[in-house]
């Protein structure tokens, strides 16, 4: 069992070199590999969650080899209980994206090969635990991403790519100096690169010296780490890629954006910057939570201006990042758990949001709710298309965090568990979800009810491929909806080992 | 004595190669009678010979340091892999004059004679052990390569060019040579280990004179890799000069200058003093203005090669980072970014020159919908571009992640966030070459037939180690930091 990581790993890199060496001109079989290779990734993270032990807190399927001895770099990989939902997240909405990107026509073998290469890479940051193989990456993920956006993108493309690829590498630069820094901190020694070695507040004693004033050292990096997750996030005020980047961005690759890079973001503050910085991060924890707070009302208020349906939803997301946030800022059992409960249930949701944005779009070849010239883009979507609205109104209700459905819980365990620190902040935030309400049930009355719009008679309702994937995340909805337990214990041990660290500062 | 001498002419076999060489390759050129004819064989000898002197040099490299012709020149493990990174770079360089248009065709083996020329003065640059040798060096490096940047004879540029570079090196050396003298004359001696013995029993008007006098004579080494404020001349030199000539440039002669700045610091202010702060506060302005004029400059280069060439300021001003702790560590870190950048540098040089060659231009409209018309060439340049921005998996960021290294040991947090900003800086314009390539699309015709099946395979070889370098460095880690620098 112990290799199972490795062969999640790399699986997609094997697939990707299918991809590559299949003929350019049959693209049935470069789809079908790529198909083949998610699904068994798919079983295989099913498989790692079967076998999964929730009782400790202890990385598990752990591998590790020296890789650079000299710097005491080595390939380290293992998951607790946070990355395994992660890695379950990844695989489940990289195999729907194959499905959905069967509409893809253009360059077909390049589209896929990246597809699965940034699999790859977002599986590496999930199980990495050498802070140099994290970085790596980190990084190469970048690279898939910027060609996914700025080739298969929409008109503005070129300008959303590069302006994601200068911003995470922004941030990302500055992480490197921690990790460096880190690395010297611990003495160079053994374990000079190992993530988990460094938490629990080691460095609380140690200052730095910046341009001849001493800073502790626990709050510069972990303010360089912060910077490094915060863009990635994103949390206010370092938003402004992020609606360039989903706007422009082929569905598939705003479905994978929204639903597991941002969550990288959060799994950095989780197992690098809040562990490693403890003390740091219990100071800063009211700046944190004012800009989760800001992320939440800002982000929400933003979407409602929207008029494109996939901005509105990309500013959506902003604003339930926001919610992690908070939830993580208190560093309570409940707002941790909530909060990686919302990192799981927004992949799902969101991803269903944008899934069906793009089904919409395949129809329509626009996204607006009102078009610029101040006439409806749509209206009436209910009695064309029923199939679309039932998924659609799922959808929906999960993001905004309807009760029964999987938004809800998490949400509410996030207000639960920062209630009494930030009582205010809490209060404020609970105004974000009612603007959440409004500007989604705003957008549904426009886009669905109403007179039917005479562009939109000839549209087809959902196909047996788009069903067939979206079942999946509708199944998840719902279900973790009424019942979280499956999710909650894979993470109860991590989250409790998180906390209990935390406690101490 | 013969055979003392001849002892220690041994080690300085690679040198004597080049020398050979050189003298061949000028009575080979006059023996040919066609004015047009294809220098290909002369070219190939030259490659051959100068593979023979890659073995010579390796050969050195497990060798014991020493110092030879009376102390004149070191031959340590640091010069020696200096050289080894310079003859392959002069290697690339020739493969490239022979494959350009920008060469004309009769100059072809002249360009070859002339980077032997700047490689021999770069070779005694690198393993210089007194002033003299050292200022030999400079100039040999210097007067062969003023010819080179005026290579295209029927272009006013390219006259410019080599007038320009003409006039500031000269202006330079003499202000080097200016700072040398009062050295000599404070300190009494040229050889490097005797004059930085009396460096500590310094003080009062002869402190405040050999002050002046070394950043006179470091005038001399800046103005050569072109770091800031002697950078003036880059500009026009880089543009004026054909593609191969500015490739070479950005190699050779700056790794040999940046060796020798290498071995002086380390030399005189490895032990802590008075000079030694100043020195080392001197190197981080220096390195923090050069990044940021080097890379802010580049953004809006539309010629891609001139981009490259400003690109090539703000590596030297990072690489110059290496220099600033005054220890092994910084210096593998050099060593490694010197071997890094060379591959890098060479192979887009190398894939600029060829599109030129078609298109009759550098600017970025060439490099439009590369993706298109030739996939591989172009994967392999955004690959060099992103490496260049210091991107994993890629050597260009285990060379940065290294420098980034050294200085935050130091904790030298403020020059470190200095070269951080400039790193994405750097990134930003990279990537606008890389979106030209891959975003968008191609006008005109759609297939590029001009990449011969050999300058492919040059440059798919030259990008093995790009990528290799950048996931398994361990090897070459411990080869550039065992090359350390002999000081007595």
């Amino acid at each position: 069992m112990n290799g199972i990581l490795n062969w999640i790993l790399w699986l997609p890199i094997i697939g990707m070199v299918g991809v590559i060496l299949t003929p350019k001109a049959k693209e049935n079989v470069i789809r079908l590999v790529t198909l083949v290779t998610t699904s068994i990734t798919l079983l295989l993270s099913i498989l790692l969650y079967l076998k999964f032990d929730t009782s400790t807190a202890e990385m598990q399927f752990v591998v590790k080899f020296p890789w650079i001895e000299q710097f005491h770099i080595n390939y380290f990989l293992g998951i607790d209980g946070i990355t395994m939902l992660m890695t379950f997240l990844n695989a489940l909405l990289f195999f729907i994206c194959t499905l959905s990107s069967w509409t893809i026509h253009k360059n077909v073998k390049a589209y896929f090969a990246l597809l699965l290469m940034l699999q790859s890479t977002v599986f590496g940051v999930f199980f990495s635990l050498d802070f140099f193989l994290f970085y790596v990456y980190w990084e190469v993920m970048l690279l898939p991403m910027f060609f996914l956006i700025g080739i298969w993108g929409g008109e503005n493309r070129e300008y959303a790519a590069i302006k994601f690829f200068l911003y995470t590498f922004f941030g990302s630069i500055f992480m490197l100096v921690g990790i460096i820094a880190l690395y010297y901190a611990t003495g160079k020694g053994v374990d000079s690169f190992n993530i988990l070695a460094h938490q629990g507040g080691k460095f609380v004693n140690e200052t730095v010296t910046i341009f001849g004033h001493q800073f502790s050292f626990e709050h510069i990096f972990f303010w360089f780490m912060f910077l490094g997750f915060a863009i990635k996030v994103p949390v206010f005020p370092f938003h402004t890629w992020l609606p360039h980047a989903h706007v422009q961005a082929p569905t598939a690759v705003s479905v994978i954006l929204a639903g597991v890079l941002l969550k990288m973001g959060t799994y950095g503050f989780l197992r690098i910057a809040f562990p490693i910085f403890p003390k740091a991060a219990v100071d800063s924890s009211t700046i944190i939570a004012i800009l989760g707070l800001i992320s939440v009302i800002y982000g929400a208020f933003c979407a409602m201006a929207q008029d494109d349906v996939k901005k509105l939803v990309a500013y959506s997301s902003v604003s339930h990042m926001g919610f992690v946030m908070l939830g993580l800022s208190a560093m309570t059992t409940q707002g941790v758990n909530g909060a990686v409960l919302q990192m799981f249930n927004h992949g799902t949701s969101t991803a269903m949001m944008f899934l069906l944005i793009g089904i919409l779009y395949e129809r329509s070849h626009h996204r607006w709710i009102v078009k610029p010239d101040g006439s409806k883009g749509y209206g009436g979507l209910s009695t064309k298309l029923p199939k679309y609205t039932t998924v659609f109104i799922i959808g929906m209700f999960a993001s905004l965090g309807l009760p029964g459905l999987s938004g809800f819980i998490s949400e509410a365990l996030i207000f639960l568990g920062i209630y009494q620190k930030f009582t205010t902040i809490t209060i404020i935030a609970v105004v974000g979800l009612l603007i959440g309400a409004a500007y989604l049930l705003w957008m549904f009355k426009r886009m669905f009810f109403g007179e039917v719009n005479p562009e939109t008679e000839d549209y087809e309702d959902m196909n047996a491929r788009e069903v067939f994937y979206m079942l999946p995340l509708c199944i998840c909805v719902i279900v973790f909806g009424i019942f979280p337990s499956p999710l909650l214990n894979v993470m109860k041990a991590s989250v409790g080992h998180l906390v209990e660290l935390m406690a101490k500062f | 004595m013969i055979q003392q001498l001849f002892g220690f002419l041994g080690y300085y076999i690679p040198e004597i190669i080049c020398v050979v060489l050189m003298t061949t390759l000028l009575v080979a050129e006059s023996a040919v009678k066609d004015e047009n004819a294809n220098r290909g064989k002369i070219i190939g000898y030259a490659l051959a010979v100068l593979s023979i002197c890659l073995i010579f040099l390796f050969q050195n490299l497990g060798e014991a340091p020493l110092h030879i012709f009376h102390k004149a020149v070191t031959i340590d493990p640091f010069s020696t892999l200096i050289k080894i990174i310079m003859v392959l770079g002069t290697m690339g360089a020739i493969l490239l004059s022979y494959s350009s248009k920008d060469i004309y065709s009769n100059l072809k083996s002249e360009f070859c004679i002339m980077a032997v020329g700047v490689l021999i003065g770069g070779m005694l640059l690198a393993s210089a052990n007194n002033m003299l040798t050292l200022y030999l060096g400079i100039e040999t490096l210097s007067i062969l390569s003023y010819v080179m940047s005026s290579f295209k004879r029927d272009e006013a540029t390219s006259t410019e060019a080599g007038m320009k570079y003409a006039l500031y090196g000269g202006l330079s050396a003499g202000v080097a040579l200016y700072g040398i003298s009062h050295l000599y004359g404070i300190l009494g001696s040229i050889q490097f280990a005797e004059m930085a013995s009396k460096l500590p029993g310094l003080e009062g008007a002869n402190l405040a004179i050999v002050m002046v006098a070394f950043i006179l004579f470091f005038v001399g080494i800046g103005y050569k890799i072109s770091l800031f404020p002697f950078h003036m001349w880059t500009p026009d030199v880089y543009q004026g000069s054909p593609i191969p000539v500015t490739a070479f440039f950005s190699i050779v002669p700056k790794l040999a200058g940046l060796a020798s700045l290498v071995r002086i610091s380390m030399i005189f202010f490895s032990q802590s003093s008075v000079l030694t702060i100043s020195w080392v506060g001197l190197m981080i302005v220096i390195s923090a203005m050069t990044m940021s004029v080097g890379n802010i400059t580049a953004i809006g280069q539309n010629s891609v090669k001139r981009l490259l060439a400003f690109s090539s300021i703000g590596h030297v001003g990072l690489m110059i980072l290496g220099v600033v702790v005054l220890n092994d560590v910084g210096i593998r870190a050099i060593l490694f970014y010197g071997i890094a950048y060379m591959f890098m540098t060479l192979i887009a040089f190398y894939i600029t020159s060829q599109l030129s060659d078609m298109y009759g231009s550098d600017s970025h409209e060439v490099f439009k919908g590369l993706i298109y018309k030739h996939p591989l060439m172009a994967i392999i340049m955004a690959g060099v571009l992103f490496s260049l921005a210091g991107m994993p998996p890629f050597s260009g960021f285990v060379a940065k992640f290294n420098i980034f290294s050294v200085i935050i040991e130091k904790k030298l947090y403020g020059i470190a966030i200095v070269a951080a900003i400039n790193s994405v800086i750097s990134l930003y314009y990279y990537v606008k070459l890389a979106k030209t390539m891959i975003f968008n699309e191609a006008d005109g015709e759609s297939k590029v037939t001009g990449f011969t099946p050999a300058n492919q395979a040059v440059i798919v070889a030259l990008f093995i180690p790009v990528l290799m370098l950048g996931i398994f460095w361990e090897k070459i880690m411990i080869l550039s930091g065992n090359a350390t620098i002999f000081i007595n």
